[in-house]
């Protein structure tokens, strides 16, 4: 235990070193830390009076929602590949040395609960619009980030108990995925049943289904979804519940893993190290591409193109096997998120709408296949005129965005009630932030390009869009009050079409002046 | 020909290649050596024109940037860089229309054939193992047939037969007149035939040897050097 504690500590030290030794790092982590600050002062301020807002119990039915969907998601990897929480350096160092088995589990497990917490740092940058929109206060936003890490947590052990008692045995896997997805059709009656026995409109009934004890037949999603619930108002017996529902299921599946199986070390191997090869291929710029696990390859060649447009059409290609069309997994997840909070807004109108789907098209603008060109040689070697590269790698997703931007559009603005010409405005206004987002990633590259931190160079990103949006967003405002709404999207559009032209045509030479981008 | 005339690269305070000047002649084949961090990578990714850097560097007389030279040029990454979704013929193809390549289809196929490649054209980029993945990035870069062309690791993961046809590769490019730069570690594996050898030590050229000059071997040269000897380049 000893070894294990001094590993622990050892490793926290160096961290803290690392980040004294590394300026750039360390003003991140202050910055991060001062954000945190800004968003907990600023975000709790009261709201004003008079102010409507949603009801506290919808918001526990949306952290129930969310725990399930992310406990559900997590565990399912143990019917595949499992989970780890150990590295590659665990496994050659650790498992080989005489330290009993089960202070090495136990090592694990606190260390996952550990990185759970982290991850759920990003719950926080979510005060402000949930305190505005829900009334939640500090409280509940810590009962609820607590809540994300036990939730990850469960699911890792669950995903690891699943293959640990499936691993080489078809009869157990097949057996375990009936079991899987009868927990699921558990979970969907756990919130179908009280919303169709519930009365009034689909947010009535969204909040009257979660206080109702029906909630706790979701596995761990339910649970500590109530559990948590208690700091947010909810029915104090149904949180009791959800927490001895949530504890006993904790012990139960550790038990299991101990019991089944004492020697584990075989079945996170695997997992260890599809999780190892990833982030060594993270390190050495290889970006992993979205690739179903069984690619049908299909008809082979590229077929077409020639000299610079070879990249357009072999993007086409790729995003065959990786059967995306038009819209990839993300966006088609963003663009449900869009509509659903579009219909909990929409008595706030379409300007406001609308600026809250610019804000959540930010995210996805950075997944294209261009970023991913950028880590590889062939763009920069290619004998093509730069600029001809520059439109024909970004050529598949501006096709996306334009795809994306009518069938989200045309969905909200329908659902919000929007005349024609409003929504033939929304979509020209999201096609143009979709080119501004894209060209300030070109400019940041450009810019930015040799730095080595990743999150400084997101964060400057940010920035530097603001500043480059921010005109448009005046126009459009301004347009707006004495034009009306579709005059104001369209007056942000020609801004932001106008910008990203002129980013575009400065950064021309960016495959000439750029370094691969793979640190 | 590639001529490197006072190349300096830095990474912030660090100096990765400080003032580095040599050039590959046509048929000619230049070594790179040096121990883990001495700068061979980044002065071969400087050529590449994947760096920027201070200095200056001609492939054939044109500016390393220039289309004229990236058209000459060829390079096989230290660590091969292959789309996931590609099939293995399907990146010469690529490769093949990027450069405007006419009548590649049998040069490719000869390429596939002689890196036992040939059985795995239909295998997707992502199926391949490290030392297949590091054949095709060879195939790529030879298919254009580059008057200058760098690789940087490139037997390293590779399969005795692959190890044995790429020598003839580069006794091949020599005598078609192409310029060679290889950067490896292994000492023996490029001992019968390269030309002109520098030995890189803190991003500085330490000793440069002509291949037949006599005195001490390559080896001895190379350790008398990083095992902290003084020895006169």
């Amino acid at each position: 235990m000893k070894s294990l504690g001094y590993l622990v500590v050892t490793q926290f030290k160096n961290q803290l070193r690392e980040l004294l030794h590394r300026p750039s790092r360390l003003i991140t982590a202050i910055f991060v830390v001062a954000m945190l600050a800004v968003v907990l002062f600023a975000g709790g301020q009261t709201p004003q009076a008079g102010e409507e807002m949603l009801p506290l119990s919808l918001l526990i039915g949306v952290v129930v929602a969310f725990y399930a969907v992310m406990f559900f998601m997590i565990a399912r990897s143990g019917l595949n590949s499992g989970a780890s929480f150990y590295t590659m350096a665990d496994v050659s160092m650790l498992f080989p040395s005489p330290i009993p088995t089960r202070t090495i589990l136990l090592y694990g497990l606190v260390r996952q609960l550990g990185t759970s917490v982290l991850l759920g740092f990003f719950l926080i940058f979510q005060y402000s619009w949930l305190h505005n929109l829900f009334g939640l206060e500090l409280p509940g936003l810590i009962a609820i980030l607590a809540g994300y890490a036990v939730t990850i947590f469960t699911a890792q052990i669950t995903s690891m108990a699943l293959y640990s008692v499936t691993a080489g045995d078809d009869r157990r896997r097949a057996a375990a995925k009936k079991l899987f997805a009868g927990a699921v059709v558990l979970a969907l009656a756990g919130a179908g049943v009280p919303m169709a026995l519930g009365s009034g409109g689909l947010l009535d009934r969204a909040a009257g289904a979660a206080s109702s004890p029906f909630t706790l037949l979701i596995p761990c999603g339910g649970w500590l979804g109530q559990a948590v619930s208690t700091a947010m108002g909810g029915n104090p017996l149904l949180a009791a519940g959800g927490l001895l529902l949530a504890a006993a299921y904790i012990a139960a599946v550790l038990v299991l893993i101990l019991r089944t199986d004492s020697d584990f070390y075989e079945d996170v191997l695997q997992a260890t190290e599809v999780s190892h090869s990833a982030i060594t291929a993270k390190k050495e710029g290889k970006m992993q591409d979205v690739v179903p696990k069984h690619v049908k390859v299909g008809k082979i060649g590229i077929g077409r193109g020639s000299g610079a447009d070879a990249f357009y059409y072999k993007h086409k290609l790729e995003n065959r096997r990786a059967r995306i069309f038009l819209l990839d997994g993300m966006s088609l997840i963003m663009a449900v998120c869009l509509l659903f909070f579009g219909y909990l807004m929409k008595d706030a109108g379409v300007a406001v709408v609308f600026a809250f789907a610019a804000y959540l098209q930010f995210f996805t603008t950075i997944t294209g296949r261009w970023i991913k060109e950028l880590t590889l040689p062939y763009v920069y070697m290619v004998p093509q005129p730069a600029f001809r590269k520059l439109l024909a790698v970004c050529r598949e997703q501006v096709r996306s965005m334009a795809a994306e931007a009518v069938l989200v559009m045309v969905l909200l603005g329908l659902l919000l009630g929007a005349s024609p010409l409003v929504i033939a405005a929304m979509v020209a206004a999201r096609i143009g932030y979709g080119l501004l987002y894209m060209a300030g990633n070109i400019l940041v590259e450009r810019v930015l390009g040799g730095m080595v931190n990743k999150i400084l160079i997101f964060s400057l990103y940010f920035l530097i869009l603001l500043l480059v949006a921010a005109p448009g967003i005046i126009l459009g405002i301004v347009s707006g009050i004495l034009l009306g709404t579709a005059a104001g999207l369209a007056a942000t559009m020609v801004w932001n079409l106008l910008a990203s032209a002129v980013i575009a045509f400065a950064c021309r030479d960016i495959l000439n002046c750029a370094e691969l981008n793979n640190k | 020909m590639i001529t490197v005339s006072h190349v300096t690269k830095r990474y912030g305070k660090v100096t990765a290649n400080d003032d580095i000047s040599f050039s590959v002649g046509d048929g000619r084949i230049a070594v790179l050596l040096g121990p883990n961090g001495a700068g061979k990578s980044t002065i071969i990714k400087c050529i590449t024109g994947l760096l920027r850097f201070e200095g200056e560097i001609t492939v054939d007389g044109f500016g390393n940037k220039t289309l004229d030279a990236k058209r000459r040029l060829g390079y096989v990454p230290e660590m091969p860089a292959l789309y996931d979704l590609l099939t293995v013929s399907e990146h010469l193809e690529f490769i093949a229309r990027a450069y405007e390549l006419q009548n590649w289809e049998e040069d490719a196929g000869r390429l596939l054939e002689r890196f036992e490649l040939a059985d795995k054209k239909d295998k997707l980029g992502k199926e391949l193992s490290k030392g297949m993945q590091q054949k095709v990035s060879i195939c790529c870069a030879l298919l254009p047939k580059p008057r200058a062309i760098i690789f940087d690791e490139p037997m390293v993961g590779l399969d005795p037969h692959a190890i044995k046809e790429l020598k003839e590769v580069f006794r091949e490019l020599r005598d078609g007149g192409s310029s060679v730069l290889i950067s490896t570690h292994m000492l023996d594996s490029v001992e019968d035939f390269w030309d002109t050898a520098h030995i890189m030590m803190n991003g500085r050229f330490a000793a440069t040897k002509q291949n037949g000059d006599g005195g001490e071997s390559l080896e001895e040269l190379f350790f008398a050097i990083t095992e902290g000897k003084a020895v006169e380049a």
